[in-house]
């Protein structure tokens, strides 16, 4: 296997009901991307496309109608879609291309509109639930999550006003992003005063509804030496699915994680992951999200990540800085772009190119995860400087 | 570019509306065939794999764990479970608040290792804990149709 840089990165600023069309939004990613390394699209070799449920865009196979926004006029194009966890898996599935040997270079992308959706993209949802034993009870995804946090909770004792923390630190990270979508400074009472969705879920808990784009240019280790004097290299990579009967699993801990972390790892050489990592993008749809997988990335012990939370180990100029660039709940959920997003944010980390952001101490190594499917799969990667 | 604000007039924007336009008829399955006929008798159905020691609820033709096949492992397990874990919605799946909350819980059903999402009834949100043992609750015989709402909801036993 050959190794694998990121050489440049694009990402629009998330929106709810953008004016550009799902293609226009990959367009600007793309070209963003390639102007960050001075490369042309003659200089790609091959693209792939990561975006999620064809139902929130509402055009039926749009990995097809993505691809010329995307950079794939007359190249190999493929899409991979594994729901929520897409983004992430997005640079695993270039990094297959190019490691491979097939391809020098290869653009990742990512898409998602969800606004075009009435009368609410969480509609969509409902199609995703076992048609006979659950459709009929009209499942939303926020109650699943709310079903999950309570067994979170109760499992380890944990407190709704120590987890709504988590989106105080996001959507304070959040106020440096200049794609931001909801940054904020909010307390917790904000949080636990906002509008009860399902309990223990307030409307605070949850990122919003979002439209963007997202896009990064890999290259092979001979060409990304060419094109600069920092890449950052894709080292571990991990995926794995867990059961798609969820109601069976052990909703307190994300095992679907540590399968897929546990892959990066050891293809990365991570032997004791909560030290050898300096910064981190848990996948954080929900509050409680970011620290299940904090705990499921062997960030924290299980049953330890809230009070690390509150005593600040988390933060940007915590121990371990985790969702510096504001996350999902600040940044925003377009939702195969959210998850590249949080690879870009460690990807601007480590090259020391994050500008406010920036966490302090040089970081060599970080880890993002996404999360998705029927709420069972988890994708993974590590990248080092 | 341009923020716009969720199309209520669209004046100032090109737009186009648009359906993607199919329902659909979803077979039970084999399995359903046998869980949903056992439901208008009142029963629920699971299916055992013996190798695995796992009874799965509802019943399905194979076991994903060693891939066996489990046709002729259906058996009756009883209408009794426990809570294991629960939430009370306020917002339907199309965003839309509801006049009532409802509570909703993954019920772990007694001797098994299979679960059933449903609604609890007969009792209030702040009475319910994780561990609770609760009943199905069943429509009238006449009024069972083959339906996972033949069970109107789990409610506490006492
Ligand atoms: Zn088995």
């Amino acid at each position: 296997m050959r190794r694998v840089a990121i050489v440049g990165a694009g990402l629009t600023k998330f929106y709810r009901n953008t004016q550009e069309t799902p293609k226009e939004l990959a367009y600007e990613a793309t070209k963003m991307a390639l102007d960050s390394c001075e490369m042309k699209l003659s200089d790609i070799d091959c693209v792939v496309h990561g975006t999620a449920p064809d139902a929130f865009d509402g055009v039926h196979m749009k990995g097809e109608y993505l691809s010329d926004g995307s950079g794939a006029y007359r190249k190999p194009y493929m899409r991979h879609f594994v729901g929520g966890g897409t983004g992430v898996l997005s640079p695993i599935h270039g990094w297959f291309h190019v490691a491979s040997g097939m391809f020098d270079t290869c653009l990742v992308v990512a898409e998602e509109k969800m606004s075009s959706a009435y009368p609410h993209p969480a509609g969509a949802f409902l199609t995703i639930f076992d048609h006979t034993t659950e459709q009929p009870l009209y499942p939303t995804l926020i109650y699943i999550f709310a079903i999950e946090m309570n067994r979170f909770m109760t499992t380890h004792g944990y407190r709704k006003e120590d987890i709504a923390l988590v989106a105080v630190k996001n959507k304070k990270n959040a106020m440096d992003h200049p794609s931001a979508q909801l940054p904020a400074e909010i307390t917790v009472q904000d949080v636990l005063n906002s509008e009860i969705m399902a309990w223990p879920v307030n409307r605070l808990d949850i990122s919003p509804t979002s439209d963007g784009a997202a896009c990064v240019v890999l290259a092979a280790e001979h060409v990304a030496r060419r094109i600069t004097e920092k890449p950052i290299w894709i080292d571990g990579c991990g995926w794995s699915l867990d059961t798609a009967y969820w109601t069976t699993r052990d909703l307190y801990y994300p095992d679907y994680l540590e399968v897929a972390a546990r892959q990066a790892y050891k293809m990365a050489g991570i032997k004791e992951p909560s030290k050898e990592i300096h910064i981190a993008e848990p996948y954080d749809p929900f509050t409680y999200k970011e620290l299940h997988h904090i705990e499921g990335l062997m960030l924290a012990p299980r049953g330890k990540s809230v009070q690390m939370l509150v005593d600040g180990h988390f933060n940007r100029n915590g121990n371990l800085p985790t969702s510096p660039s504001g996350g999902l709940l600040g940044v925003g959920n377009p939702i195969a772009a959210a998850g590249l997003m949080k690879v870009i944010e460690l990807y601007l980390q480590l090259k020391g190119t994050a500008g406010k952001r920036q966490v302090p101490g040089n970081p060599t190594c970080g880890v993002a995860n996404a999360w998705g499917d029927l709420m069972q799969v988890g994708t993974v990667v590590v990248l080092r400087s | 570019m341009a923020l716009i604000e969720r199309f209520q007039k669209t004046t100032d924007i090109g737009f186009w509306e648009g359906q993607i336009p199919m329902s659909y008829i979803y077979t039970v399955g084999r399995a359903g065939e046998k869980f949903f006929r056992e439901l208008i008798n009142g029963k629920i159905f699971g299916a055992k794999c013996e190798a695995c020691n796992i009874t799965y609820v509802p019943a399905k033709i194979f076991c994903e764990k060693c891939f066996a096949r489990l046709e002729d492992k259906y058996l009756d397990v009883g209408t009794n479970g426990k809570v294991y874990t629960f939430t009370q919605c306020y917002e339907t799946y199309e965003g839309i608040r509801k006049e009532k909350p409802s509570i909703v819980a993954v019920i772990q059903i007694d001797g098994t290792q299979g679960f059933l999402v449903h609604w609890l009834g007969e009792i209030d949100f702040e009475k319910v804990s994780i561990g609770m043992p609760v009943e199905a609750v069943f429509k009238a015989k006449k009024d069972r149709e083959g339906s996972i709402l033949d069970i109107k909801y789990f409610k506490p036993i006492k």
